[in-house]
């Protein structure tokens, strides 16, 4: 019989000195677990992070959690009122300072902070694993939850479709359970989601990317082109370390997107009249209205007071027909908080030249609607400390 | 699954310690073989059955040829085919009939079987459905030579069936396609009607024509038992668990590397005593080769893939940066792969053999082809180079086996004429710097990094036609190359750093310098920078090169 040591390769395990001892490895472990730890929380004292009265987090920050995170440690040190909810929440059409947060920061009589705790591009189901993961800070506060029906005004927005969508925000999703039919990630990414949800360090570095490196990988950065045909490629020569100047980048000062002088800044229609027919979702089979329903849970048993604003849905653009669906759906809903006891508020139907689409208002409609809202007898009781009269 | 993806560290974390809790029992072999059958069955579990049928034929094929008698035995003789009937269907006295009474009857079973269903194939096949045609006209072949083994009890004919069927499975999902292109083309060229079919029609029920994951590297590997078993270099192996797990050994299932009988067999037959230098090598192995895939390979597939997917674009100086951001995407990625691979095996407490050797340290092509995909070359050289002769004949025998042995080693990779340039191109290689070895000048004058830098541009340029898409594609650069201007390449400076840096650690682990890389907090600094490297600016995915051969 041939002796299999007659093979190569059996007497030369290692062609490299790469061969570490128990002990090495240890100390690998030790270096690994100090740098793991400590650089996030290092990088909050060296990145300077500059916010203000009316702070969003940036358009182009959007899917920086982490950061999102170190806001709302910043701003849980005050006693603002958390704001929390989706773009309409955030301003997909206002400037920062035409925001809902930021007016009733304004027209509050009691002076009363809001902080816009809102992300651009966020549903439901994003909007329940932002808070639940990165949310933390958000306890035993006063919050003001924004519910906007527009997530179940079709089977497609309610992500329920078996064909493959594409939409903002995959890593907030839940990866298993509920299922969404829509969301086709393969299995190993799911599970990359999910690690990186349980290891802050792996969010910094997508801090890292999102801030510096143009949402890019740190490798795909260098090989990024610039769009022109031919390509080039501007980064190849670049030294990646570079970028990194230790200061959040902020909103641009003049937004050509956003605020009054936005192009898109216009009401969603002339006649101020619509014939939309919505498709909308019994809530009973709801993938968003369930994480709606999650997300509730999840925020009053981090002990805060929490406040439902429903709406108000851009009603003019439905066809009579359509409006009375959506008015079911409407009261399946504030049924639902009635019986669990959750306080909500349902402002009035703007006036349809506030409104820029089915559910953002214009600046003048976020400042119609603070004034609502402030103006309401609920929420006045809402906001009154405990114990006062 | 993918050995860089949080699949396979969850399987890893469930295989591992179920396998250490059956250590005292006889399940931890079908443990490893469920495990194995997952992990490859993750793919595409219809690929599945081609492999459980692979490891059934050799298994049987085996435990048959061992009933047949040795050639130059008095069994082994040849005889008429109505003496092969009287020996095994005659009385037991009978005066042809030499083998023992177990064989004879083994033998007796195995003629009515699989005459039996040698014949059922082939009538099922004309009177079936017609999708199942193809596939039971070559089940029918498959038996019917099974049949004749057994008839004539004769090992040669055994092999056959093991290489026919190996061979054909390849054949027909690895070449057909490029068999019936090229045969086609001749016929029309020739004005005759006749054209071979298209392979993918003849799969079953309108079945996807897909090249099975790994089906080069597992079939190589159960061929390799049948051959030794037949040569008598190894014992038949009774237990079918084991020959299965075996086959099938998840860390080397998919791209080697590609484990000989005489090697990883043995070591199925008891529990693997697992030391904590297992442990910790496994896992430096396991650390380099993830930091060769996901830190380095996929960084340069990006430069490679934006260069030869549109060569025309690019002049000289991107096309040979391209080409030499290949060279070392290819060695990082299958290498990294084998790393992994038996990393994943030592902590299990298998060891699995030497892969790559540091091949662009090589002074001569030679040289090379014993530090580059080491288990396909040497099985090349055991089953294909020594078996037509060797070097033992003569000066031009020798280079014609080298030659031959060479295009074979090309076309496993795929059917293509760009590997057969390239195989071609390493044979001529080999020649030549066997030749300029012998001359003393070359030997003594020539530094070794000279030779070394000469064989790395050689290789550098037969990867032309490796990585090429089709053979214009080749000529395509090759010309650019030659006649190109020289611009800007834009080639990421921190990639060529990175190339850069593990060349020179190979330098260094190849020097008297070697000692320096000893040092424990330089393995210690290594290790966390890679680490480290990998959480921050590693991007995950992309599939294996070496996965579509």
């Amino acid at each position: 019989m041939k002796d299999s040591k007659s093979l190569p390769g059996l007497d030369a395990p290692f062609v490299n000195e790469m061969r570490l001892t128990l002990r090495q490895w240890f100390a690998v472990g030790g270096i690994l677990t100090i740098v793991v730890l400590c650089t996030p929380l290092l990088w909050k004292r060296l990145e300077k992070f500059e916010t203000d009265a009316n702070y969003r987090i940036p358009y182009g920050l959007s899917k920086d959690y982490w950061l999102y995170q170190r806001w709302l440690n910043r701003t849980a040190r005050s006693d603002g009122i958390f704001v929390v909810g989706d773009s309409v929440v955030w301003g997909e059409y206002v400037r920062p300072d035409g925001t809902l947060p930021s007016f009733l920061s304004r027209e509050s009589a009691a002076n009363t902070r809001f902080i816009n705790a809102g992300v651009n591009g966020l549903f439901p189901l994003a909007l329940e694993g932002l808070v639940r993961d990165y949310g933390g800070a958000i306890r035993n506060r006063k919050v003001i939850l924004h519910c906007n029906l527009l997530w179940m005004s079709s089977p497609k927005v309610d992500l329920q479709t078996p064909k493959e969508e594409k939409f903002n925000h995959p890593r907030l999703v839940p990866q298993f359970q509920p299922w969404i039919p829509c969301y086709k990630a393969d299995i190993a990414d799911r599970l990359g989601i999910l690690v990186e949800r349980n290891l802050p360090f792996l969010t910094w570095v997508n801090h890292l990317q999102n801030a510096y490196f143009n949402q890019k990988n740190i490798l795909d950065w260098t090989l990024a082109d610039d769009g022109q045909d031919p390509p080039g490629y501007p980064n190849v020569y670049q030294n990646p370390l570079a970028q990194i100047n230790f200061e959040v980048p902020s909103a641009p000062d003049s937004d050509p997107e956003r605020g009054v002088s936005s192009s898109r800044h216009k009401p969603w229609s002339k006649s101020g009249q619509g014939s939309a027919r919505f498709d909308w979702v019994p809530l009973e089979t709801s993938l968003q209205w369930g994480a709606f329903q999650r997300l509730t849970k999840i925020l009053a048993s981090r002990g805060n007071d929490l406040l439902v604003v429903v709406g108000p849905f851009n009603e003019h653009m439905l066809s009579e027909e359509n409006r009375l669906k959506f008015r079911q759906v409407l009261n399946s809903a504030t049924d639902w908080f009635s019986a669990h006891r959750i306080k909500f508020v349902q402002p009035e139907t703007l006036p349809s030249d506030l409104y820029a689409d089915a559910s953002h208002p214009l600046t003048d409609g976020y400042l119609a609607l603070a004034r609502e809202l402030l103006n309401s007898e609920e929420v006045q009781n809402w906001m009154r400390p405990h114990g006062s009269p | 699954m993918l050995f860089h993806t949080w699949p396979f560290a969850i399987f890893l974390l469930l295989v591992l310690p179920v396998f250490f809790a059956l250590r005292k029992t006889r399940l931890w072999v079908p443990w490893l073989l469920i495990a194995s059958y997952v992990f490859y069955g993750w793919w595409n579990p219809y690929y599945l059955i081609l492999i459980i049928y692979s490891t059934a034929l050799d298994y049987g094929v085996v435990a048959f040829m061992d009933h047949c008698p040795r050639v130059g035995a008095p069994g082994g003789m040849k005889r008429s085919f109505r003496a092969k009937l009287r020996a095994l269907f005659g009385p037991a006295d009978n005066i042809d009939s030499d083998l023992p009474a177990p064989s004879r009857r083994v033998l007796k079973i195995g003629v009515c079987v699989f005459g039996l269903a040698a014949v059922a194939s082939f009538v099922s096949a004309f009177a079936g459905p017609a999708t199942l045609r193809p596939l039971l006209v070559g089940f029918g072949a498959v038996l019917g030579l099974m049949a004749f083994g057994a008839l004539s009890a004769s090992r040669l004919t055994w092999l056959v069936v093991s290489l026919f069927n190996n061979l054909a499975l390849l054949a027909f999902f690895k070449y057909a396609g490029f068999f019936a292109e090229n045969l086609n083309t001749i016929l029309a060229w020739c004005h005759f009607g006749f054209r071979f079919t298209d392979p993918a029609s003849l799969m079953p029920f309108g079945s996807a024509y897909l090249l099975p994951v790994g089906i080069s590297f597992y079939t190589f590997q159960s061929m390799s038992y049948t051959i030794d078993f037949y040569r008598g270099n190894i014992h038949r192996e009774r237990s079918f668990f084991r020959f299965a797990t075996f086959v099938s050994f998840f860390p080397q299932l998919v791209a080697g590397p590609i484990e000989r009988s005489s090697n990883l067999l043995p070591q199925f037959n008891q529990f693997p005593k697992v030391r904590l230098q297992d442990v910790t090598d496994g896992l430096s192995l396991f650390l380099v080769g993830l930091f060769k895939k996901l830190a380095l390979a996929n960084y340069l597939s990006f430069y490679v893939e934006r260069i030869y997917e549109n060569p025309s674009a690019f002049d000289a100086s991107a096309l040979i940066l391209g080409t030499f951001c290949f060279a070392w995407q290819i060695f990082f990625d299958f290498s990294g792969y084998t790393d992994m691979a038996r990393g994943v095996a030592r902590l299990f407490g298998f060891h699995l053999m030497l892969n790559f050797n540091n091949p662009y340290l090589a002074t001569g092509l030679g040289d090379f082809w014993t530090r580059w995909h080491i288990s396909l070359s040497t099985w090349f050289r055991d089953y294909v180079y020594i078996p037509l002769g060797g070097s033992r004949a003569g000066t031009i025998r020798t280079y014609r086996n080298l030659v031959l042995t060479l295009l074979v080693s090309a076309v496993w990779h795929g059917a293509a004429w760009t590997f057969v340039i390239w195989g071609v191109l390493h044979a001529l290689g080999v020649i030549v710097t066997r030749e300029l070895e012998r001359s003393a000048w070359y030997r003594e004058s020539v530094p070794k990094f000279v030779k070394q830098m000469g064989v790395f541009i050689f290789v550098c340029f037969a990867w032309i036609f490796f990585r090429a898409e089709s053979l214009s594609d080749a000529t395509l650069i090759v010309s650019r190359i030659a006649s190109a201007g020289w611009t800007d390449p834009q080639c990421p400076v921190l990639l060529l750093m990175l190339v850069g840096s593990v060349w020179v650690y190979q330098f260094l682990y190849d020097s008297e310098w070697r000692t320096l890389l000893q040092v424990g907090w330089v393995r210690v600094g290594l290790a966390s920078s890679m680490i480290l490297y990998l959480l921050l600016f590693s991007s995950g995915g992309g599939a294996f090169i070496y996965f579509q051969f």
